[in-house]
């Protein structure tokens, strides 16, 4: 394919996703699961084309969007970073959707099914575009969408938990944007431009001359802080473990691992291409963020270790882990961006994998969700057993897998930084500590006998084969390769990260 | 040709355990047959790769650019892997026997066959990330094995467990990075590897993060206050605590430690630091105190298991001194303690197999029933107290040797350790022995007609390791010899 | 001719680096191996009379020989590593010997002897490691065998190890204050055991200490040290405890237990004075104190026995019906107290003349004077046996004598007794042969 072909993959990414979102509200239930599905695999492999086609060239590329120039049209930047994110998003997307395929049919309404699809479509055009902005009111835009479609992913099926959830994210969620709105219009009161690069620019002479720190500082913290809601940063995560723990299974696969990093990925964009990279160092907020970074890696975990409720458990492993990627950020220098980077990576990988095996859990024990009454369910259902032990082991930090690489990552940023090496050191351990506790006491409890429990309650328990779900049985297949893939191959995909990283500013 | 005859030797075990359990066998002995060849062919293979080493660097897999899986056979190496590969086979046919009345056993023995390749692994890492990937790995292969029985105590051992092992490893895991960034290589050299002038202005920080990772690494060698799994991993099948909690976990926790302080962090460099003496402190208490809870327990092998921590702490007293002489007389206590300790729980693995009876006031007068397990248990409690012509002697001589000669001022307090621990194994132990033989005038010896010695499959083992223990004692010179040049640096 | 120096050692194999077995004579060796060898033929001919009365005599008889053995070996170690080695098979093997009789006292006196034993031993085998480092090489010499260019600054170290030593090896014969295994030890062994547990099993204490302190230590290092000083304190303090305590049990064989903590402490005063003349008068007293009290424990055999009678005032009038018996018992009381002319009398005169000689200001007068006290109480608690049973007095013989036959005990354990009399009496009154060995030994070491 010729670079000028590929060169407008992007475009034809988002505008494919916005407009099938429409789509889908005029289908039928199943038809608009094939629409979906196609959707998502066809901007995956477009993805993969504009990948090899950015690494072929070396360099990331401007791509107007109309006939307008900047400053005032509006423009996609995309680079090594984006398209690799692109692309693994979409892998973890279709692999959610199809993982949370069974009970997603069960427990959604027939009649309301399509208006799922039209929600996950509308969130990955979003995400597309938070990923390929290069405009920061364009990235405004789609963050509201990003945050409606979620709204209604976590809806859909409507119970009082549901509700609640979604109406607490509701708020939550837009008091971040209100914050991150606020922020944008300081920013563009004092730069004039709207425009990413343009931004950086302006913002480099005023702190070059000295003038409007205060304002400055004061746009930047809002930005931050809006978006560090809109992630669940620690002390703003508390509609998270309601959102992912009510939520259909693939709900909360992609809330969990693509939602929060989109934002997270848009703060990085903040960061580089908005305000500059040395400028966010030298203020105050990134000791902010590794403060509350350590304490939501604490928190977090201390939190799940008092749950009994499976899922809300793992989402509260969540709030840890996104304590892991501020505090990444905390430390100050490239490397800990990239152990971020390389962490969302791990985790949306590895988070993915722990709802759908812990919903495959829950079905062979009549659906409950409390971890006593999932003794033994790693026998009933031997796949989701193990992976959930694969994901509980790269949770751990255990080598081969994962999390292993984003601890020894996170480590290495950290022992170049002298001030605050040992305490995220100290963190790093302690948090794997925690994590053993909560994870391995429920790996251990899926594999403990059932003899245990009375015959009353083991009602509605029954074994699902390999052969029950054929399609989420290679779902876990896939989950684990991947795991496995970054633990093992994490060479290249580091490497790529950081010559991404490299052009991102 | 050697790279690939050390990695076969570490990974034929894994990948050969799997057909233990998956596929149905007709009868039982072909399984076992099965399993015993395969426990067979890895020691030999262990055997001639130690005899036929290059001392060279075999990269297995590269993580990225500095961070690789690499074997390689140095005079440590030889010792741990010499040590274990005899012990397996052993250990193995015992537990053929004990197992034979139990549930489940294809699953058990997949386990601990493939326990065996991946403690041949820490045996060989040529690495620190290496050794750290397997010590991992030691922990998840070794958790079935402790949760067999399914019962209440064996998942609540295993959860200990678990939580114990991997957050040692997750405070392992700060020195392995330190290692990594202020060594000059990850690999182990004599000596250490520290970059000297970058090191000595962090000196403080280094000594820090030594400690942390020498507590994290001592959680498998069960120091005082990390070591209260072992005691409850007692809840396991016998040649599991046997094998595993008495020679391979905790002898793997001490190799662990051996590598650290003596071929990444450099003895020289630790020597004489306040670091030296926290840890000679904390190795001390252990001593003491594993044998003072030995004292008070009245469970069999929980009683041998806190006797394992007070060892362990021997080795660890030998390591910490920082010597080529203390570290010779660890490696004289790591070798001969595996044998006197596996030939005890042995013993007490086989009255447990034979009457059903876990508690010591259960055996009184068993000896005239069991004499030839008790004789040898006897030769094992007068071996682990010290009493020369067993090898006890000689590894409290070497240690007590080296703590004479480093002139460290809690040295001698050491050596005193070692005495009344001496003093107190031989009531434990003694104890034991006593009752079982001397039962007192009034005792009815129809009561324990019933019993009688196990079978040849336990016995053999049992001989043989009298045997061994008795030529060490009265023979040690040639294998000290060799144990001192491989503590040189 | 007794040499004096260790001839070529024979070496039996080697344990390890610096760890080896020999067997060497010297003077010392061979005089506690002459009277280990009398002792034990003639307390064998007695114990096969006697093990008719107890069970499972094979067993007996098997421990007794092996233990010899044992016995020999230490006496001919040429080295601290084997000496030690015999001390721990010799603790081992006596505790089958204490252990005969499987009565619940019995197991509980063996495990309190066995933790005092080990006690003892693992302090002295903290010294033997400490010294391994600052000693040339543990083989016994004639001076002492520190290597005194790497001892230097760590003498006071040095000194409380050898303390340690002290009190760890005089465990086994009876020192304060780990003395408490020998009143339990004694009463509930056979006799024969108990014969040889005070004759000469607590010899091997003394044996070990001489040891250390001359032929590894040397005399001139420990004189004049606070280490003498506490030693010399802690053997008067047995020696008059261990007096007190007999003189108030009632119970025969637990009273001559007391009596063997007390007079051991009398040859480990004397070896504590570092003189020549108090050294002569304890190696007599080693050789004089175990004919004497194997030949008391012969006859509380036969008390207990053949008369049924376990305490002191069950013995009145037993001098009527076994007249020769008793005759026997009246010398070796008469020669423990140390009356003129019997042996006991020599090897006392001789601690006292060290005593007075040596250069040890307070105890020079105050040992004597200990002495003598207990000489006074050794009468008070040994004679009235012996004139009670001669003479009862108003109060007339007592049940269990009552119904004995006027006859002797058998010939097989009555010979025995008679020859060890013959020999506490003869020995005080031709001394000459054994003070000679005594002294030259003495000068070869002082």
């Amino acid at each position: 394919m010729t670079h000028d072909f590929v060169q407008n993959f992007p475009l034809f990414c988002i505008i494919l996703t916005l407009f099938s979102g429409p789509c889908c509200m005029i289908l039928r239930g199943r038809w608009a699961r094939y629409v979906n599905l196609g959707v998502i695999s066809a901007v995956g492999v477009m993805s993969l084309f504009v990948l090899l086609d950015v690494c072929a060239r070396g360099g990331s590329y401007v791509y107007m969007m109309g006939h307008f120039p900047a400053p005032w049209g509006n423009e996609i930047r995309v680079g090594p970073l984006e398209a690799f994110m692109a692309l693994f998003f979409c892998i973890i997307m279709l692999l959610s959707m199809i993982g949370g395929a069974p009970q997603r049919l069960r427990k959604i309404e027939a009649s309301k099914e399509n208006l799922y699809y039209v929600m996950v479509n509308l969130l990955l055009s979003s995400l597309l575009a938070l990923i390929y902005t290069n405009d920061l009111f364009t990235a405004y835009v789609f963050v509201e969408i990003n945050t409606i479609s979620a709204c209604g992913m976590i809806m859909i099926c409507q119970n009082g938990h549901t509700l609640e959830a979604a109406t607490r994210y509701m708020i939550m969620s837009l008091l971040g944007s209100g914050l991150l709105l606020l922020g944008i219009c300081f920013l563009y009161g004092l730069t004039g431009h709207l425009l990413m690069s343009n931004i950086k620019e302006a913002v480099a002479q005023l702190v070059a001359a000295g003038t409007y720190h205060a304002p400055l500082m004061v746009a930047v913290g809002l930005m931050c802080v809006g978006l560090a809601i809109k992630s669940a940063l620690f002390p703003f995560h508390s509609w998270l473990p309601d959102a992912y723990g009510y939520s259909t299974v693939s709900s909360a696969a992609i809330l969990s691992s693509l939602v929060s990093k989109g934002y997270i990925f848009l703060l990085i964009k903040i960061f580089y291409r908005v305000i500059g990279f040395d400028i966010i160092c030298n203020s105050k907020i990134i000791n902010i963020f590794f403060v509350f970074g350590i304490a939501g890696m604490m928190f977090g975990s201390i939190s799940a270790a008092r749950e009994t409720n499976i899922r809300r458990m793992i989402a509260f492993s969540s709030v840890a882990q996104i304590g892991y990627i501020y505090m990444g950020f905390g430390l100050g220098t490239g490397m800990g961006v990239l152990a971020s980077i390389y962490h969302i990576l791990s985790h949306a990988a590895t988070k993915s994998l722990l709802f759908v095996s812990a919903a495959g859990l829950s079905e062979s024990s009549a659906d409950s969700r409390e971890l006593a009454d999932l003794t033994g369910a790693g026998y009933r259902n031997a796949s989701a057993g193990m992976a959930f032990t694969v994901g509980a082991l790269s949770m751990v930090g255990f080598p081969l897998f994962s999390g292993f690489i984003s601890k020894i990552l996170f480590a290495q940023a950290a022992v170049n930084q002298s001030g605050k090496m040992l305490p995220t050191l100290i963190a790093l351990a302690l948090s794997t500590i925690l994590n053993v506790i909560y994870f391995m006491r429920a790996v251990i409890v899926i594999y403990t006998p059932l003899r245990s429990i009375p015959a009353e309650r083991r009602e509605g328990y029954r074994r699902i084969r390999m052969s029950t779900y054929p399609q989420i049985t290679v779902v876990f297949g896939c989950f684990v390769l991947l795991n496995l893939v970054l633990g093992l191959m994490s060479q290249p995909i580091v490497e790529l990260c950081a010559r991404g990283l490299g052009m991102f500013g | 040709m050697n790279g690939i005859l050390l990695v076969m030797t570490v990974v034929l075990p894994i990948i050969l355990a799997v057909p233990v359990a998956l596929i149905r066998w007709k009868q039982d002995t072909h399984w076992m047959i099965y399993t015993e060849g395969v426990v067979l062919l890895t020691s030999a293979l262990s055997y001639y790769a130690l005899a036929n080493s290059d001392g060279q660097a075999h990269v297995l897999f590269r993580f990225a650019n500095d961070l690789e899986i690499a074997f390689r056979i140095d005079g440590l190496a030889s010792v741990f892997a010499a040590l274990v590969s005899f012990l397996w086979p052993l250990a193995t046919l015992y537990a053929f026997e004990y197992m034979s009345h139990l549930k489940h056993r294809e699953i058990f023995f997949m386990f601990y066959v493939m326990t065996f390749g991946v403690t041949l692994g820490i045996a060989f890492s040529g690495n620190i990330l290496t050794m750290y990937c397997f010590y991992e790995m030691l922990t998840m292969v070794t958790l079935p094995l402790i949760m067999h029985p399914l019962s209440k105590e064996a998942i609540r051992a295993s959860r200990t467990y678990l939580l114990y092992s991997l957050g040692g490893a997750a405070f392992a895991f700060i020195g392995m990075i330190f290692i990594l960034y202020y060594g000059t290589t990850s690999a182990f050299v004599p000596g250490g590897v520290m970059n000297t002038p970058a090191v000595m202005s962090r000196q403080n920080l280094l000594l820090i993060v030594y400690v942390l990772t020498f507590f994290g690494f001592s959680v498998k060698a069960a120091m005082w206050p990390f070591g209260g799994w072992l005691p409850k991993a007692g809840v396991a099948p016998t040649p599991v605590t046997a094998l595993l909690h008495a020679v391979a976990v905790v002898k793997a926790g001490a190799f662990a430690l051996m590598r650290i302080t003596y071929y990444s962090f450099g003895a020289d460099f630790l020597r004489g630091t306040w670091a030296q003496t926290v840890l000679l402190v904390f190795v001390i208490i252990t001593i003491v105190y594993g044998c003072s809870r030995a004292l008070k327990e009245t469970h069999l092998k929980r009683r041998l298991a806190y006797s394992t921590m007070s060892n362990l702490s021997y080795i660890l007293f030998g390591v910490v001194l920082m010597t080529p002489l203390g570290l010779t007389g660890a490696l004289c206590h790591m070798v001969f303690h595996a044998f006197m300790k596996i030939c005890s729980f042995f013993c007490v693995g086989a009255v447990m197999h034979q009457t059903n009876k876990n508690y010591v006031h259960e055996i009184n007068g068993l000896g005239h029933a069991m004499p030839v397990t008790f004789t040898i248990f006897t030769i094992s409690g007068l071996a682990l107290m010290g009493v020369p012509g067993l090898p006890g002697f000689i590894s409290k001589w070497n240690l007590a040797k080296a703590a004479v000669a480093s002139e460290h001022p809690l040295a001698l307090a050491g050596v005193f350790a070692l005495l009344v621990s001496a003093l107190l194994t031989a009531i434990y132990m003694m104890s034991i022995s006593f009752r079982a033989f001397c039962p007192g005038r009034d005792f009815d010896l129809t009561a324990v007609a019933g019993y009688r010695d196990p079978g040849w499959r336990m016995l053999v083992p049992l001989g043989i390791f009298v045997v061994v223990m008795f030529v060490f004692g009265l023979h040690s010179a040639p294998l000290v010899e060799w144990l001192a040049t491989v503590a040189e640096w | 001719m007794i040499p004096m120096t260790a001839m070529a050692p024979f070496h039996l194999l080697t344990l390890g680096e610096g760890l080896e077995i020999s067997f060497a004579t010297d003077g010392i060796s061979l005089l506690f191996m002459g009277i280990t060898t009398v002792i034990w033929i003639l307390v064998g001919i007695y114990a096969v009379a006697y093990m008719k009365h107890e069970e499972r005599p094979g067993q007996f008889f098997a421990a007794y020989a092996l233990l010899y053995v044992i016995l020999l070996g230490l006496d001919l170690s040429a080295n601290l590593i084997t000496m030690y080695l015999c001390y721990e098979l010799m603790t081992l093997v006596s505790m089958l010997l204490v252990v005969h009789n499987h009565s619940r006292e019995a197991i509980m006196a063996t495990l309190k002897y066995l933790f005092y034993s080990l006690c003892g031993a693992y302090l002295g085998l903290f010294g033997i490691f400490y010294l391994n480092h600052y000693c040339v090489d543990l083989n016994f010499g004639s001076t002492g065998r520190l290597d005194l260019s790497a001892l230097a600054g760590h003498e006071q170290t040095l000194l409380i190890v050898v303390f340690l030593m002290l009190i760890g090896f005089g465990t086994k014969a009876g020192m304060f204050p780990l003395h408490g295994w020998l009143p339990s030890a004694h009463p509930v062994a056979p006799s024969p055991a108990s014969a040889v547990l005070s004759a000469i099993i607590v010899k091997s204490g003394v044996l070990a200490t001489i040891r250390t302190v001359y032929n590894i230590i040397g005399a001139d290092f420990l004189r004049g040290t606070w280490v003498q000083t506490a030693w010399m304190s802690l053997t008067l303090l047995t020696v008059f405890m261990g007096s007190m305590l007999a003189y108030r049990e009632p119970v025969i064989k637990k009273r001559f237990a007391y009596s063997t903590v007390s007079q051991v402490s009398y040859i480990l005063f004397g070896l504590s004075l570092l003189q020549e003349q108090a050294f002569t008068g304890a190696l007599l007293h080693v050789w004089f104190h175990a004919m004497i009290k194997c030949g008391l424990f012969l006859c509380a055999g036969v008390f207990v026995v053949i008369c049924g009678c376990k305490r002191v005032d069950e013995l009145h009038g037993i001098g009527r019906k076994m007249p020769v018996f008793l005759a026997c018992y009246t010398c070796f009381a008469l020669a423990l107290i140390g009356i003129p002319p019997t042996s006991g009398f020599v090897s006392k005169w001789q601690l006292a003349l060290g005593a007075l000689d040596a250069d040890v200001g307070f105890f020079s007068w105050f040992g004597p004077v200990v002495l003598l006290v207990s000489a006074l109480l050794t009468a008070g608690y040994l004679l009235p046996i012996a004139m009670r049973g001669f003479f009862p007095g108003e109060v007339s013989c007592s049940e269990q004598v009552g119904l004995l036959e006027k006859k002797e005990p058998p010939l097989l354990m009555l010979i025995p007794i008679v020859i060890l009399a013959i020999a506490a009496v003869m020995s005080g009154i031709f001394p000459t042969g054994l003070i000679n060995v005594c002294r030259n030994l003495a000068a070869y070491f002082l």
